[in-house]
């Protein structure tokens, strides 16, 4: 029971409907805002501001006076209808009234779900059971050149004449390439960039090749490349503050069914149902 | 009162939570991203993106089924698993860079209201039957829908639908938890997520569509809400509404119009919005907040038609079934309307408009989009998830009629698989894109992530290629959406050209400029180059025509092979025609080879034939924005023109 407890005490639902509740209980306790008992229609300035506001958000433009007026006459009508409309107690049993409380209610809690932080140690929990996944790119910076031809499969005779003439070119290498819009030489490019560019796979093959000397081929998309890695870096898992929104989108979009379940359960289980047939 | 402070402060304790959340980035209050990622010098690289996506909230999407909000549709474009409506497992191949959802402004989220109002509540009877046949089943659902579009098409939506009370008070809360979700997914240098919607006049069901997308984060997008078009609000109210929103915030905001192809007419018309001549002031205007328009998507089309364009073999590319009227085919279209549609003839149209006003309404680049309503961003011909989720893949949806309307005549297979936008952007955030966009350096393509660059200056030669081309490009020309203006040395304009295929799509055919111009008698002309194709030492050109690149297309496999076609073609481009008196627009039409279309994955995939009449191949393709050239100016010949060019000393 007292795990139960501490589970619901840490569960952010818990703080909103209590949150929600006390909201509720300090309306009734000190009379909802409209009264209606009182016939005196005040409306403030405030209010004033806020319809002018509103019809200038979608018009782009302050309402005219005349609008104005329409509006608040509008106003002003709703509210003599609505306070006579509790004097008779139109609100008592009316299934429409009821129907839109329940999806306020829905509303609210899947807004709760959207705005309440998640409960402490869940993003933590759920970042060390995924940290391969938030790994930063990979960075590679190197030389490459593009040879069309399938003629120069891995480890066929070509791929090492290649080598030997690259070696024999020294800093005029990019001559022996053919030509193709696709960068010679990249310095620290993301692994995500490179695979957008020369196409899926590229970087993981760009980056299993030895250091400071030519090797491949490596397949792009467009077709083989000799390539000279510089240097490799990144990869490395980031501490939780520099991805911690990537990971609640991700535990978000993961357990939102379950904790909006999770939720309904909790109100369902305070009540007792009896159905008589 | 002691009790009551108490209370007081566990509210505020509870609501402190409820904000908290707001705050995540720190270091990029205004969202743009500006200063969190460096951008580099020029732009390197291409970022692709889908600039119009639709999700549940939009009133026609959840009423053809579709469940997904805006986050499932984040997490799909930027390459997660996300399980459609109707239960299909989907991911993209590759992630976009980018996204922009842009659901309805009208009655944004009303169909979920109305399918969850309890029957009695409803009293209007059409809202009543539109509800029943929501509940029913999906095919009924689908029908009310096409239903509702038709009713705001011809502007008789039930009054409920259009009480902007009502429709204010529910649209700023679904606008306001959209754009939490829109903030979360934003991740300057990785993903970049755009607030946005669409604004969809359609007087008389006469498609005036506009994506409306903003460069700004919540702080600023949260301070309005979407602009709504019921009533038939005119096009320069929006613009009202956009210039509001910047001055008020700060912010920026741009319009992208769409479907032209659907606007019997409307959508570059010579005149102004009152029939009468164009103002110069609505000229300026539209160029202002409208600097591109959305090519291609999945309900067709428009950049060019045979009508307009008898001499060009390509210019049907999807134009089948949207071709026979407007939106929801309550008018059918007459020959006089394509000249008001299509891109390319609003190009010359700017032409002449120019000639007469001094100014061009219609300099704008290309964009393309899905237009997909089922929150899924797929592009591809293999990836066909649907338009809308009532055309989710299933054997009979080829054929199946589009209830779109009182659709007759359109069918499932006329859906193209839906364009993607290539940004040449320095930075993947929210304003290094958004600039690019308002500065045109963008392409459209119909769904192949080509890599298409087009720079134009005087003096380029080929063998700017052997060295950084690009940075010449920058630096002696302008790039894609940019000007020239004449030198007064009456030298042609030199283009240089480079297009490379998708990494894990089809060669390329051949490239194309296309180029319209007016001439001294103020009459306008278009003429296609060839300028670059695969395999130039066996294919030639014969009268006029190149020989055809061939078809590898295996029509029982859904296959083709890159056996024919080129990786990659660059040329550099003179304008043989040159007249340097006259006033001209170029850009790129790049073809892929021919390739399977959707509905041959489709029929292969479910084992059937395909009925005769469906086209089953196609050659997908970009468009580059146009670069214009203007002539040198000439001496002021008019009052006007010397007031604008009068400088104190």
């Amino acid at each position: 029971m007292r795990g139960i407890l501490t589970r619901w005490l840490r569960e952010p639902l818990v703080h909103f409907l209590l949150g929600g509740m006390l909201i509720f209980v300090w309306f009734a306790w000190r009379g909802t805002p409209v009264d209606a008992e009182s016939r005196t229609i005040t409306i403030t300035r405030a209010e004033v501001a806020a319809l002018a506001s509103g019809f200038a958000g979608q018009a782009a433009r302050a309402p005219t006076s005349a609008e104005l007026d329409q509006m608040l006459d509008d106003r002003v009508r709703e509210e003599i209808y609505y306070r006579e409309a509790l004097r008779l107690g139109l609100d008592i049993d009316d299934p429409v009234i009821r129907r839109r409380l329940r999806s306020k209610m829905e509303f609210l809690a899947a807004s709760a779900d959207e705005g309440v932080p998640p409960p402490a140690g869940a993003i933590d929990t759920y970042f060390a059971a995924h940290r391969a996944q938030y790994a930063r790119d990979a960075r590679l910076s190197f030389d490459q050149i593009f040879v069309s031809s399938a003629a120069i499969a891995p480890d066929g005779p070509r791929s090492a004449a290649i080598i030997e003439r690259l070696n024999e070119m020294g800093d005029n290498w990019a001559a022996l390439g053919e030509p193709i819009s696709l960068p010679a030489h990249m310095d620290g490019a993301m692994a995500g960039d490179l695979d957008a560019r020369f196409g899926p796979g590229f970087a993981a093959a760009l980056a299993r090749a030895p250091q400071h000397q030519w090797a491949g081929p490596v397949r792009s998309g467009y077709g083989w490349h000799m390539v000279r890695l510089m240097a490799r870096g990144g990869g490395d898992i980031p501490p939780l503050a520099e991805v911690r929104q990537q990971v609640e989108n991700d535990w978000r979009a993961e357990t939102g069914d379950a904790r909006q379940r999770a939720a309904w359960r909790l109100l369902r289980n305070a009540y007792r149902v009896t159905i008589e047939r | 009162m002691a009790k009551n402070a108490v209370l007081s402060r566990a509210i505020l304790f509870a609501l402190a939570g409820a904000l908290g959340a707001c705050s995540a980035v720190k270091s990029d209050p205004d969202g743009t991203g500006e200063n969190v990622v460096a951008n580099a010098a020029h732009p390197e690289r291409v970022y692709w993106g889908d600039t119009h996506l639709h999700t549940a909230n939009s009133v026609d999407a959840f009423g053809f089924g579709n469940r997904l909000g805006p986050e499932m549709a984040l997490r799909f474009a930027r390459g997660e698993i996300v399980t459609s409506s109707t239960g299909v497992r989907a991911q993209l191949a590759r992630p976009l860079d980018f996204l922009v959802i842009a659901d309805h402004s009208d009655g944004l989220g009303v169909t979920r209201r109305l399918f969850d109002a309890p029957e009695f509540m409803v009293t209007d009877p059409t809202l009543r039957r539109w509800r029943a046949m929501m509940h029913e089943s999906p095919a009924q659902s689908q029908r009310a829908i096409g239903e509702l579009i038709t009713a705001a098409a011809t502007n008789s939506l039930p009054a409920q639908f259009r009480n902007p009370q009502v429709n204010t008070e529910g649209t700023r809360r679904i606008w306001q938890n959209h754009l939490e979700i829109v903030e979360r997914y934003n991740q300057p240098g990785r993903f970049t997520a755009f607030g946005g919607f669409e604004f969809s006049l359609m007087p008389n069901g006469n498609n005036l569509h506009r994506v409306v997308m903003f460069r700004d984060g919540i702080r600023r997008t949260g301070r309005v809400i979407p602009f709504g078009s019921i009533g038939d609000v005119p096009v320069e109210r929006l613009w009202d509404y956009m210039d509001g929103y910047e001055r008020t915030t700060g912010g920026r905001v741009l319009a992208i119009p769409h479907n032209g192809n659907l606007s019997n007419g409307l959508m570059f018309e010579l005149t102004g919005p009152d029939g009468g001549p164009m103002r110069a002031d609505y000229a300026r205007r539209r160029m202002a907040h409208e600097p591109v328009v959305e090519a291609t998507q999945n309900k067709g089309d428009s950049e060019s038609h045979p009508f307009l364009s008898p001499n060009d073999e390509f210019a049907g590319f999807g134009d089948a079934g949207w071709e026979l009227g407007n939106l929801p085919l309550n008018e059918r279209k007459t020959p006089d309307m394509f000249a008001g549609e299509y891109l390319r003839e609003a190009l010359k149209r700017g032409l002449t408009l120019e000639a007469q006003m001094g100014v061009n309404p219609y300099r704008f680049g290309m964009v393309g989009g899905t237009d997909m309503h089922t929150s899924l961003t797929t592009s591809d011909e293999d990836n066909f998830l649907g338009d809308h989720s009532g055309n989710e893949p299933s054997p009979g949806r080829v054929m199946a009629p589009q209830t779109i309307g009182t659709a007759e005549g359109r069918f499932g297979w006329n859906f193209l698989a839906g364009g993607y936008t290539g940004v040449w952007a320095t930075s993947n955030t929210r304003a290094a894109i958004f600039d690019a966009i308002a500065r045109r350096e963008v392409y459209a393509s119909t769904g192949p992530r080509m890599v298409v660059r087009l720079f134009g200056g005087f003096d380029f030669t080929p063998q700017d290629f052997s060295g950084d081309w690009v940075g010449a490009g920058y630096r002696r020309g302008v790039p894609m959406g940019g000007e020239l203006t004449g030198n007064g040395q009456n030298r042609a304009p030199t283009f240089l050209i480079s297009a490379l295929r998708d990494p894990i799509g089809a060669n390329l055919d051949r490239v194309q400029m296309v180029k319209g111009w007016i001439d001294d008698a103020g009459a306008t002309h278009e003429q296609i180059y060839d300028v670059a194709w695969s395999s130039p030492e066996t294919r030639h050109k014969v009268e006029g025509r190149l020989t055809p690149v061939g078809n590898t297309v295996d029509l029982a496999h859904a296959s083709y092979t890159n056996a024919i076609g080129a990786p990659e073609l660059r040329t550099v481009w003179r304008d043989p025609d040159f007249q340097p008196g006259q006033r001209a627009f170029y850009y790129l039409r790049v073809l892929e080879i021919p390739t399977p279309r959707w509905v041959v994955y489709d029929a292969v995939r479910f084992g059937y034939r395909l009925p005769a009449g469906v086209d089953p191949v196609d050659q997908e393709r970009a468009y580059s924005s146009p670069i214009w050239y203007n002539p040198a100016p000439a001496a002021p010949r008019t009052a006007a023109m010397q007031h604008l060019s009068y400088r104190p000393a």
